[in-house]
């Protein structure tokens, strides 16, 4: 800026100075030789009186240093010369002056030097007698004058450089000193030159618009904390050296990270093997993905890159808990391995038997027992069948018609229909307390009390006893069947409640349980929210309670 | 400039993160192996050596370039120096995570009383080492201090494994050479803890500038 000041400041002051040199030189150079001109006139006309009274000794006796004079006849042949001596001169007859005079009795002329440093001005005049008088001065040509006065010109110069720089410098800084105080943060608030105005208004209105795009930034920002934060799901975001551009409370939780991992290596807050080679699969395949277990439950982890323009931004890392998906598949995948070799059991004896009796090896005698058997196994496989389909029912969980039922109504029905088997094993079966009525599913609360009931008896020692009492209390009822059976040892209690799961496996078979009795039970009392409890111990008896919410 | 040479320490710090990670891999993948009896387990262990050995060359140029073109000073220039020599001593974890799945392999599934005591001693060992990749990664002093202290454990752990093969060898002379293998296995899980504290060593080194008195 004051470069620029200086510079138009000196090239104004330049051109001024060199016009006025022009215009001035011109003018007065112009002037004096108009003056000179009528001198020399005035002093040719004195000398010509002169010389045509007193001839030529008047010319010598003239003592001129100023003007030259030089007499010349009408021939051109020089007769006197004040500065020179006339027999070594040349005919004068060509010179432009001696002709105007000759022939108009005037002339005039203006000769330069050959160096240009000189200019001599003529003036002639014809005496009475045709000879011609001439007078001339030399002077100094404009060139001369003005280069005799280069000393001051530059010395001017100078003084016009020093002047301008200074005021250079001090009109900048006064320009710029109020542009340096301007409050930007409230451009409208400042004084300063009008001509700043329309600046200082684009610059208010900047400030609006990136405030506005601030904050709408920072809702954005906002409404996505607000949702990752609230997700089950982990999400982390990479960005494309791997760093940690944001992380929600889930995954914060899942890797064990604390606040200060934003703008961190991912690494540093998951470095397992599977995670590195993932995140390089990542990177190249643009996806990757892969179960692992962490902090007691299975994840699934999903890492997708995110390309824009061909260009790689980051990475997503998405990581969902899986552990009851797992758990399921796994149930499921031994569920059907169980019902497969449940329903071979009976079908294998039944092949036997079969088997034995077509190759016509069984007696004659023998043949109802065999047929008896092959009877005997294919009901367990209906019963087993039957089983299966009930807990399918409920694993669908479809609406069944609900009604008031009586538990101890069920349960009376129950051990109307065990009193045999009671009877057969030798174990008393004894319904106590109140009517307990539930609004339920009567098939499922029937199939409760049986199972539970039918449980008793099986594991009971001979001479036992089984005793279901229904207890109302005020919003709920209690139904517990105690026995004093060969009872369950406490790592199984979790168990016992599993699909095919039997404490005694030898047993099985001699008990004749299909091993979804409990199954079917667990699933029946959730249908009805209810809550299922186990004591029990070793040899002294099991008591089984359910305890449904009767919501009053 | 200055943003590059940021670039290239951080992606240093992630080199050795990874060698780290590789390195309780595979020590734990060993032990894993021993207890179970897993030979493809072990054999993926030899296999994967030469991983980390390729790791330590990759992480070492690095070093040494970030030596040669940045000339970095004070906390950079410790934090590369303790890089390298951290790098050696995992180098040597996978090295003795690699003998011990050899030594499975000739094992061959062979079991015998004493193997629970080398298992608690194998467990203690990988806490270490995931604890002293942990301090490098949290730059974390306390951390690797504990770590050092944990060296005790092992080597106590060490001299109880030798007393029970030498009753071993003392009642079964037949057993001799198997006593033998166990011994080694605990031998090279004491050497993994000793390199474990010295990475917790370095930890402390690259952040404070000094070593801890041990």
């Amino acid at each position: 800026m004051t470069s620029k000041i200086f510079k138009s400041i000196l090239s104004v002051a330049i051109a001024v100075l060199l016009a006025s040199l022009v215009i001035i030189t011109g003018v007065l150079y112009q002037y004096f030789g108009t003056m000179q001109e009528s001198q020399l006139k005035d002093e040719l006309s004195l000398a010509a009186k002169a010389t045509q009274q007193l001839g030529e000794s008047y010319l010598q006796n003239l003592d001129s240093d100023r003007y030259r004079l030089t007499w010349v006849d009408d021939d051109g042949t020089v007769i006197f010369d004040s500065h020179a001596d006339a027999a070594t001169m040349e005919n004068h007859a060509g010179r432009e002056e001696i002709r105007e005079a000759l022939v108009s009795g005037t002339g005039s002329s203006t000769r330069q030097s050959s160096t240009l440093t000189e200019q001599t001005i003529y003036e002639a005049t014809r005496l009475e007698d045709g000879s011609v008088l001439r007078i001339s001065v030399s002077r100094a040509t404009a060139l001369v004058l003005v280069f005799g006065m280069l000393q001051p010109i530059i010395i001017v110069l100078v003084i016009a450089l020093l002047l301008s720089s200074w005021l250079a410098n001090r009109m900048a800084r006064r320009v710029v000193e109020p542009l340096n105080r301007l409050n930007l943060e409230n451009p409208m608030e400042n004084e300063a030159y009008e001509e700043l105005s329309p600046l200082l208004h684009r610059i208010h209105a900047q400030h609006l618009e990136i405030n506005s795009q601030m904050r709408e930034l920072q809702h954005k920002q906002d409404e996505f904390d607000q949702i990752t934060g609230n997700m089950k799901e982990a999400l982390v975001l990479l960005d494309n050296t791997g760093r940690i551009l944001s992380i929600n409370t889930a995954a914060r939780m899942l890797f064990g990270a604390g606040k200060a991992c934003i703008g961190e290596d991912f690494l540093t807050i998951d470095r397992k093997h599977n995670m590195c080679l993932a995140l390089q699969e990542a990177y190249v395949n643009e996806h990757a993905g892969f179960r692992d277990s962490k902090n007691g439950r299975e994840y699934q982890f999903d890492l997708n890159r995110i390309d824009s323009d061909g260009n790689n931004h980051g990475m997503v890392i998405l990581a969902f808990d899986i552990t009851e998906q797992v758990n399921a598949e796994k149930h499921r995948r031994e569920f059907t391995a169980n019902v497969s070799h449940e329903l071979k059991t009976p079908l294998q004896s039944i092949i036997g038997s079969a088997e034995l009796m077509e190759n016509g090896i069984v007696k004659e005698e023998d043949v109802p027992r065999f047929v008896g058997h092959i009877r005997q196994e294919a009901s367990r496989l209906v019963y087993l069948i039957d089983d299966i389909i009930r807990l399918s029912q409920l694993d669908e969980g479809a609406e069944m018609p609900r009604e008031d039922v009586s538990l101890k109504v069920i349960a009376d029905e129950v051990c109307a229909n065990l009193a045999d088997a009671a009877r057969l094993k030798g174990v008393s079966l004894e319904v106590t307390g109140d009517d307990g009525v539930v609004n339920g599913v009567r098939r499922l609360l029937y199939e409760i009390v049986y199972n539970l009931c039918d449980n008793a008896i099986k594991y009971n020692n001979p001479g036992g006893r089984v005793r279901v009492t229904v207890a109302g209390k005020p919003g709920e009822i209690l139904l517990s069947v105690q026995d004093t059976g060969i009872g369950i040892s406490p790592e199984h209690h979790d168990k016992v409640f599993e699909r095919f799961y039997r404490v005694d496996k030898s047993h099985s078979k001699q008990s004749g349980g299909t091993g979804l009795g409990l199954s079917i039970v667990k699933h029946a009392v959730q249908y009805h929210h209810g809550k299922i409890t186990v004591e029990s111990e070793p040899n002294k008896g099991t008591t089984i309670s359910v305890l449904f919410d009767t919501g009053a | 400039m200055r943003n590059r040479f940021d670039e290239q320490l951080f992606e240093l710090n992630r080199e050795i993160i990874e060698m780290g990670s590789m390195c309780e891999d595979a020590i734990a993948s060993a032990s894993k192996a021993l207890s179970t009896g897993d030979m493809e387990l072990a054999a993926k262990v030899c296999e994967n050596g030469s991983a980390i050995d390729r790791m330590e060359r990759d992480i070492e140029d690095r070093c040494m370039k970030l030596l040669l073109h940045q000339q970095p000073v004070a906390r950079d220039l410790r934090l590369i120096s303790a890089a390298l020599k951290m790098i050696t001593d995992m180098e040597r974890i996978g090295d003795q995570a690699e003998d011990i799945a050899e030594i499975v392999t000739f094992l061959n599934g062979h079991t015998m009383e004493g193997m629970e005591m080398i298992e608690e001693m194998a467990h203690e060992t990988i806490k270490m080492v995931t604890a002293s990749v942990d301090a490098f990664v949290k730059k974390d002093i306390e951390l690797a201090k504990k770590v050092i202290a944990r060296d005790d454990v092992v080597d106590d752990y060490f001299s109880r494994v030798k007393c029970g093969i030498i009753t071993l060898i003392a009642e079964n002379h037949a057993d001799g050479e198997f006593a033998l293998d166990l011994l080694m296995i605990a031998k090279y899980l004491e050497r993994i803890g000793d390199h474990a504290t010295n990475i917790a060593g370095w930890v402390i080194y690259s952040m404070t500038g000094t070593h801890k008195e041990v």
